[in-house]
């Protein structure tokens, strides 16, 4: 068979290249869904802990975000999205994007946490004494002195997390959610062709990537220039 | 010595970090429209006694009354307190990110003390007062220290307060910026404003101090006006201190 008749094969007959289409869909939904979860959840982490670390209020809390930092960053991924799917919500017939979308979430908002925390920590003391020094309360002095400066310091770093929560959701076709991977591994078990589907799957992550990583550094750029001459 | 109403009362002021002692009581008042300098060799506490003013650091005991509130009572405002004192630090603490007309305004405007346009006209006024006000749309790196530090002055100034405290304002600047930054402190001095100033330029104490405290192993050594400070110090420590340092 030659290149054209399989290429036609595997993603024009039956439009079988609408598998990739929707799975791409399914996949960038549960990023974005996850990302935003994450960043929410893990700046709420985020400043828990550092207010722990540099005032002692907040023990209690600052102790169970410690706690699900260590589950989280402890138990393989993988593992925490069947526990959420075949425990937490196996007797509910939730929708599995949403639960897919859930427990990535969940899961980054550990690392998220830990990218914000070590972001305001690398801020200067000193921000923080001549926020409050001017009569800024804590809250204050966090929101518009030491986080937009942090956010700026911990954008690669949150921009690198996106990419890999992208990659990370490759999995999620184990609880049958169907994302980019699912579909182009559909497509293999129908063709028996595996070289075509499995390769388009990964160009097209890898294409996502390489756009992703060109539109941080832009961002990047106009954030710095701000600054600078 | 200046005989206005007392501005702050210190008493038995106590400050330690885990064992050890930093300030071991000192108890002192400062009256408005006062200046007062601290000397003392690094390490003798006189920074964390200024710091202590504002409570960025607390005290471990000891009571700081500010114009006849207690302070160091955990019921009292603090970030109330702290919008009437001003303070500028060794290392100016301007906010990298907003431009300089942005860092003056903020305080005023997020406290709801100015509107936008109040605070844009008052940052004008005092950008003109520190001999800066072509540089409202810069950002801070683009600043020389010596002009840091006299914006860092503008900020604090711009929440209108009764004291400013100074933590070695000259001390990381390169010689050539000291004297345009000690301008203005004397400038502001001679307006009346209450400043307690930690300082290494004794030049500056003797000449625009009302007062001039020597603080070792934290406690005040001696206090006087500057011209028997200088001249006739009877402290043992303060005599050999004064021997380094001129």
């Amino acid at each position: 068979m030659s290149f054209s008749e399989k290429f036609y094969q595997n993603f024009i007959e039956d439009n079988r290249y609408m598998y990739l289409v929707n799975g791409l869909k399914n996949t960038l939904i549960i990023t974005v869904f996850a990302l935003l979860l994450g960043v929410l959840l893990g700046f709420i982490i985020a400043v828990v802990r550092t207010t722990y670390d540099k005032t002692g209020k907040l023990k209690i809390l600052s102790l169970i975000c410690k706690v699900y930092l260590t589950v989280i960053r402890g138990t393989p991924v993988m593992v925490q999205l069947l526990i959420i799917y075949y425990v937490i919500f196996a007797s509910s017939r939730i929708d599995k994007l949403v639960v897919t979308s859930l427990a990535f979430g969940l899961n980054s908002a550990a690392y998220v946490a830990e990218i914000i925390r070590s972001g305001i920590m690398s801020i200067d003391n000193g921000q923080m004494e001549a926020g409050r020094s001017l009569g800024l309360s804590y809250a204050m002095t966090m929101l518009y002195i030491i986080s937009p400066q942090a956010f700026k310091n911990i954008l690669p770093a949150l921009a690198n997390e996106f990419i890999v929560l992208l990659k990370e959701t490759s999995v999620s076709g184990y609880i049958g959610t169907m994302d980019l991977t699912r579909g182009g591994d559909i497509i293999r078990s129908v063709t028996y062709e595996a070289f075509l589907p499995l390769f388009a799957v990964a160009l097209i992550y890898l294409v996502i990537v390489m756009l992703l990583s060109a539109a941080v550094s832009r961002l990047e750029r106009r954030l710095r220039s701000n600054e600078r001459r | 010595m200046s005989a206005g109403e007392v501005l702050i009362k210190i008493e038995d002021l106590h400050k330690s970090f885990g064992s050890l002692n930093v300030l071991n009581g000192i108890s002192t008042e400062i009256r408005k429209g006062e200046v007062l300098a601290i000397v003392g060799p690094s390490g003798c506490g006189k920074s964390t006694f200024l710091r202590s003013l504002n409570l960025l650091e607390k005290p471990t005991s000891g009571t700081i009354t500010f114009e006849g509130v207690d302070i160091t009572d955990k019921k009292v405002n603090v970030d109330k307190m702290r919008q009437k004192i001003g303070m500028v630090f060794q290392q100016f603490n301007l906010f990298p990110h907003m431009t300089i007309q942005k860092n003056i305004m903020l305080a005023p405007v997020k406290l709801k003390l100015m509107s936008q346009s109040e605070a844009a006209k008052r940052a004008e006024e005092l950008l003109v007062r520190v001999g800066l006000p072509d540089k409202a749309n810069q950002y801070p790196d683009m600043l020389s220290g010596g002009q840091k530090q006299r914006i860092a002055i503008a900020r604090a100034l711009a929440m209108n307060p009764d004291v400013m405290l100074f933590d070695e304002p000259t001390s990381a600047l390169d010689p050539e910026m000291v004297g345009e930054v000690l301008e203005l402190m004397k400038e502001l001095a001679h307006s009346g404003m209450t400043m307690v100033v930690v300082t290494h330029e004794m030049g500056f104490a003797r000449e625009v101090a009302n007062r001039v405290m020597f603080i070792d192993e934290g406690i005040i050594q001696e206090e006087s006006a500057p011209a028997e400070f200088f001249t006739n110090p009877r402290n043992k420590r303060l005599r050999d201190f004064l021997s380094k340092v001129l």
